[in-house]
């Protein structure tokens, strides 16, 4: 079409596909690491509803509103949602993962600092969605 | 010339006319009515978000149906209008034939989009404009749902009738003596976005049904009560809406090979490379739709295919930059208005490619998904390059339409303006998100980190009402009193003013 | 024909040399990086095990990988965007430099 030598734009695009294959397969490596739940990870259920988080310990015990964990230790989020979807987010600990009605989804993690952190819904679901909000304290091991 | 101000035509001629110069300039002025209105939405929350609280906006819903008729707006009312705006001016110069391939139905598909922007506006719906179920099927206030439901139907069809008219235009209608491969970038552009068009959106259209029928309680398509799916609908809905993004930027880069090369006096570089890209991206668009849905609770490996799905669309967009690139290189370039226009919107559409090859990378998700990073990212492609290009090209089409010039000195600053304004935003709206903060959210807990970045991007939205302002100053004032162009060559810059302004409009 | 040809291929070669090397260079700096953050990582892959204490903090991955891809961005937005600010420089119309393109001459060039 032109008379221009098209090396250099071959070139580019070698570098461009290069620069993404890292980026996928950095990507791929990481994510691979944080799939992989520990067979150890205590079970806590996670259920959303229009407009405030509940959660449940293995033990049984619930809370509305406000999570206690311990420090160190492996947990494994069983979440789901009676409504609507929602997203259970706890930004702090990079913790997100939707909450959808019909299925259980899965995310883990390790507290591995103690205090207090915000726990947020990141899928908008209606009035007030902006507020459904919770805590997560993490303590020191008893 | 089809608004000349100053030699007024009758208005019913303009409205019942089939002609492609007339259905153009309607779609022209719907669109920059959506802009405007869409923009003081956009405006509004920017107020209400300047501070924690309640500023302007009295409660969260009000601040839920802002948001989402926002977004609808912007990218049904002004966006798709004015990319069929322009194709219908020049699609059929591009390929020398008389009108499109099929003028009534070309109008028809025009008067579809007002009572879509009735349904719209009059309904204010508040569940995103992505309205996902089952909030917008169990929770969503009605009729506004219902209407918005309506009113999408009725614009999309207006869009698989205008992208007919514009494929069969440019593969049927074109001269004899013109091969396909020697029609213009922009012609390009719109035959393949148009393909995209019609491929994509009939999904949508199901997905509208299928979201009524649940609304109506006579199907549980999304329902898992009534062994449904909820992301189901979040597939159909991306199924078509990823497509969709690259049906809005592709017409934007086709407005820069217009104007890139006339203003740097050389050929575009590679023309040959122009085409790979567009019929490539088209191709690869229809690979990615998923990574919206990471968060959904996809398996890994369902997440590793749209993740590869999307990073291969990133060298065909590498290729237009570097076509600009390549182009501007040895040029003696005119910084007219247009030109600026253009070159702010390759800068920030490479930013907005950059954050978006960030946001695919699986574990990312995690920070960005729904928080301000993403708000940041799409803005930057909506704003930084489809509306900085729809601007450029503008101005650029300004003195073809009226035969008068803008106020050049005006038109930069309008630039100028807004490119600080948009940096403002959109650059901290990332950091934003990487801080935690939700998009679709009213009001937020007082950290000092969201206030400020709030703030700042706030103050870069009133440079944008700013810009915008002047912007419509100009353009009304310069219509009917601007200095009338050298219509062979408005900008002096040599060369021809390609497109013969002679329009062989029927009623002149 | 074949002659003319790879002549005007080093011709065009010879012009830009300058911008290239330094492109090439900032590439060549960028393969380093990137040689250079991938070796960490993956022995640290290797090394992550599941007993108590072990854990991977996905906090630590994620934002690790983040600033990673970070710099590999900004490094290539600085050659983007110094590329094209040096381009709008050195071809503008008002700079002492410049001189009409070979098309203007011919007066036109659009397809």
């Amino acid at each position: 079409m032109s008379g221009h030598s098209t090396w250099p734009e071959w070139v580019y695009i070698g570098v461009v596909v290069a620069l993404l294959v890292w980026v996928g397969a950095e990507s791929w490596n990481v994510e691979r690491l944080i799939d992989h739940v520990p067979a150890d990870a205590e079970v806590i259920k996670v259920t959303g509803q229009q407009w405030f988080w509940t959660f449940e310990h293995p033990d049984g015990t619930k809370e509305i509103g406000e999570l206690h964990l311990q420090k160190g230790k492996p947990y494994k989020f069983e979440i789901t949602s009676k409504d609507v979807i929602h997203s259970f987010n706890i930004p702090d600990y990079v913790v997100l993962q939707d909450a959808v009605p019909g299925r259980i989804n899965i995310v883990w993690f390790v507290p591995k600092d103690t205090g207090e952190f915000p726990i947020q819904c990141r899928e908008y679901c209606g009035l007030i969605h902006y507020n459904m909000r919770g805590t997560l304290y993490v303590e020191d091991t008893a | 010339m089809v608004l000349e101000i100053q030699k007024p035509r009758p208005i019913w001629q303009i409205m019942f006319s089939t002609h492609h110069t007339d259905v153009g300039l309607l779609y022209l002025i719907t669109s920059l009515a959506g802009l405007f209105m869409g923009g003081a939405l956009a405006l509004t929350i920017r107020l209400e978000l300047f501070l924690p609280g309640s500023q302007i906006i009295a409660d969260s819903m009000t601040f839920n149906r802002i948001f989402t008729v926002h977004g609808t707006t912007l990218i049904f009312l002004f966006i798709l209008p004015f990319a069929s705006a322009i194709g219908n001016y020049l699609i059929p110069i591009m390929v020398r034939y008389k009108d499109m391939a099929y003028p009534k139905l070309n109008a028809i598909a025009f008067w579809m989009i007002p009572p879509g922007f009735a349904l719209v506006w009059l309904g204010f719906a508040d569940f995103g404009w992505t309205a996902y179920a089952p909030y917008s099927v169990i929770s969503a206030p009605g009729p506004a749902a219902d209407m918005w439901i309506f009113g999408l139907k009725i614009l999309g069809v207006s869009s698989i009738l205008g992208a007919i008219n514009f494929i069969v235009t440019i593969l049927k209608c074109k001269h004899p003596d013109l091969p396909l491969s020697k029609i213009p970038l922009l012609a390009w552009a719109y035959l393949t976005s148009s393909l995209i068009m019609i491929v994509a959106m009939p999904t949508f259209a199901a997905a509208l049904l299928m979201l009524l029928t649940d609304r109506l309680g006579v199907s549980g398509f999304f329902n898992p009560a009534r062994g449904g799916d909820p992301i189901a609908y979040q597939h159909l809905f991306w199924f078509t809406f990823h497509p969709e993004v690259y049906v809005l930027v592709i017409p934007a880069i086709g407005f820069m090979y217009e104007i890139i090369p006339r203003f740097s006096r050389k050929p575009i570089f590679s023309h040959g490379s122009g085409v790979a890209a567009f019929i490539l991206l088209s191709i690869v668009s229809f690979a990615s739709w998923a990574h919206h849905m990471y968060a959904t609770g996809m398996s890994f490996t369902e997440k590793t295919v749209f993740m590869v799905g999307t990073l291969a669309a990133v060298p065909a967009s590498a290729m237009h930059v570097f076509n600009f690139l390549a182009t501007m290189w040895g040029g003696r370039i005119r910084f007219a208005t247009p030109m600026m226009w253009s070159v702010g919107g390759i800068a920030l559409f490479f930013s907005a490619g950059a954050g978006g090859v960030v946001n695919t990378a699986m574990p990312l998700d995690f920070i960005t998904h729904d928080s301000y990073w993403v708000v940041g990212h799409f803005h930057l492609f909506v704003m930084g390059t489809i509306a900085f290009g729809s601007f450029g090209f503008l101005y650029y089409i300004f003195p073809y339409v009226t035969g008068r010039m803008y106020n050049e000195k005006w038109g930069n600053i309008h630039f100028i303006v807004s490119f600080i304004g948009a940096v403002m935003v959109f650059f901290t709206q990332h950091v934003l998100g990487l801080y935690g903060m939700p998009r679709r959210i009213f009001d937020y807990p007082p950290f000092p980190e969201w206030v400020a970045m709030n703030q700042f991007a706030s103050i870069g939205a009133m440079l944008l009402g700013i810009g915008a302002a002047i912007f419509l100053v100009n353009m009304i004032y310069s219509a009917a009193k601007g200095k009338e162009a050298n219509m062979d060559d408005p900008w002096g810059i040599g060369g021809k003013y390609y497109y013969p302004y002679q329009q062989k409009n029927p009623h002149h | 024909m074949l002659k003319l040809k790879i002549l005007k291929t080093l011709k065009y070669n010879l012009k830009a040399t300058t911008e290239q090397l330094v492109m090439r260079k900032i590439f060549g700096l960028l393969c380093i990086l990137t040689i250079l953050l991938v070796i960490p990582t993956v022995q640290y892959v290797l090394a992550a095990g599941d007993a108590p204490g072990e854990y991977i903090d996905r906090r630590v991955e994620i934002w690790n990988l983040f600033f990673r891809l970070m710099t590999v961005a900004f490094v290539i937005g600085a050659v983007v965007s110094g590329t094209l600010i040096w381009l709008v420089w050195r071809f503008r119309e008002s700079n002492p430099k410049a001189k009409p393109t070979k098309y203007e001459e011919a007066g036109e060039w659009q397809k």
